[in-house]
């Protein structure tokens, strides 16, 4: 059973994984996804995907092109532009340096709770 | 057998493309198209592993997806275009003038018709100022063929401003400059056996 992940933290990190997976290996939309399946976020699903991917292109980040298919019809293969490579590396360190900061405190031992008269 | 299966994952597979594609009417014609090819694409990509029912399954409620497409094209609180409402417009104003003519016919008839039943002869309707032209009715034995009462262009500048205006039209005008502003998309053949 994979463990399920809050949406809300998802969504704001999508893009970023969407930006690094394709740095790493252009891909299609549905590959995109079994990846992130692959990864473990497997509660993500392709109605988050595809508009992600979307908003990324209209925005500049990432550019298609079409990649014919032996199954079928040509694929739209997604990759990083300049904008995007930035953007990842910027969303990198901007989540890495929070990530420092919120980790060892959601880590932290918490106290004991204390003990009321009635219990001993 | 797998031939029957295939058809099946094909028809869930177009029902929820063409589903999609009502919902992405605001979207310009051109992205519209674009969405819902690659969404027909990686909905047959996914049935080719899980099969056409539960790829369709996995996108979730299509609401979701084609208010996530708009939000893509459009912006998160961008004001849309709404080509619904400019058909509405246009369906209005047509609606309202097909029942202005028949009311104004009907009425000019009845005030013939009203003197002599069996009335024969011709008459001019003046028809309505700026908007139906004049026509002229024949009657023979109280029954009528009539020639002219068109709507006037101005009906017709009506109707399409009412589209412009009612449907926000304008503002397809940014979606064109960002379209224009997106790469265009190359074609390349694939080498066969070179994707791992």
């Amino acid at each position: 059973m994979a463990p399920t992940h809050d949406p809300q933290l998802l969504k704001g990190v999508l893009s970023l994984l969407l930006l690094r997976l394709l740095a790493e290996r252009e891909s299609y939309g549905y590959e995109v996804v079994q990846r992130l399946h692959a990864l473990g976020l497997s509660d993500i699903s392709e109605g988050s995907v595809y508009p992600a991917l979307a908003r990324l292109e209209r925005e500049g980040r990432v550019e298609a092109r079409l990649v014919a298919s032996r199954s079928g019809p040509a694929r739209k293969y997604y990759r990083p532009t300049a904008a995007g490579v930035q953007a990842l590396a910027e969303g990198t360190a901007s989540w890495l340096s929070l990530a420092a900061v919120v980790h060892p405190v959601l880590v932290r031992r918490l106290p004991d709770p204390p003990t009321s008269p009635e219990d001993t | 057998m797998a031939t029957s299966r295939r058809t099946l994952d094909r028809l869930h597979i177009e029902r929820a493309v063409w589903t999609m594609d009502a919902r992405l009417q605001d979207l310009p014609r051109r992205s519209r198209i674009a969405r819902r090819r690659e969404l027909r694409d990686n909905l047959r990509a996914a049935a080719e592993d899980v099969g056409g029912r539960q790829a369709v399954r996995q996108l979730g409620d299509l609401r979701v997806l084609a208010a996530g497409y708009l939000t893509a094209e459009y912006g998160e609180l961008s004001r849309r275009p709404s080509w619904a409402a400019a058909a509405l417009a246009l369906l209005l104003v047509d609606a309202v003038m097909t029942v202005l003519e028949h009311v104004a016919r009907t009425a000019f008839d009845a005030g013939i018709t009203a003197t002599a039943p069996r009335i024969s002869g011709t008459f001019h309707w003046t028809g309505v100022p700026y908007l139906i032209s004049d026509e002229t009715f024949t009657y023979l034995n109280g029954t009528y063929t009539s020639v002219g009462g068109a709507w006037t262009p101005l009906v017709y500048v009506l109707m399409f401003a009412g589209a412009f205006v009612g449907g926000r039209m304008w503002r397809l005008i940014s979606a064109r400059l960002r379209q224009r502003r997106q790469t265009r998309l190359a074609v390349t053949e694939e080498k066969s056996g070179s994707r791992a």
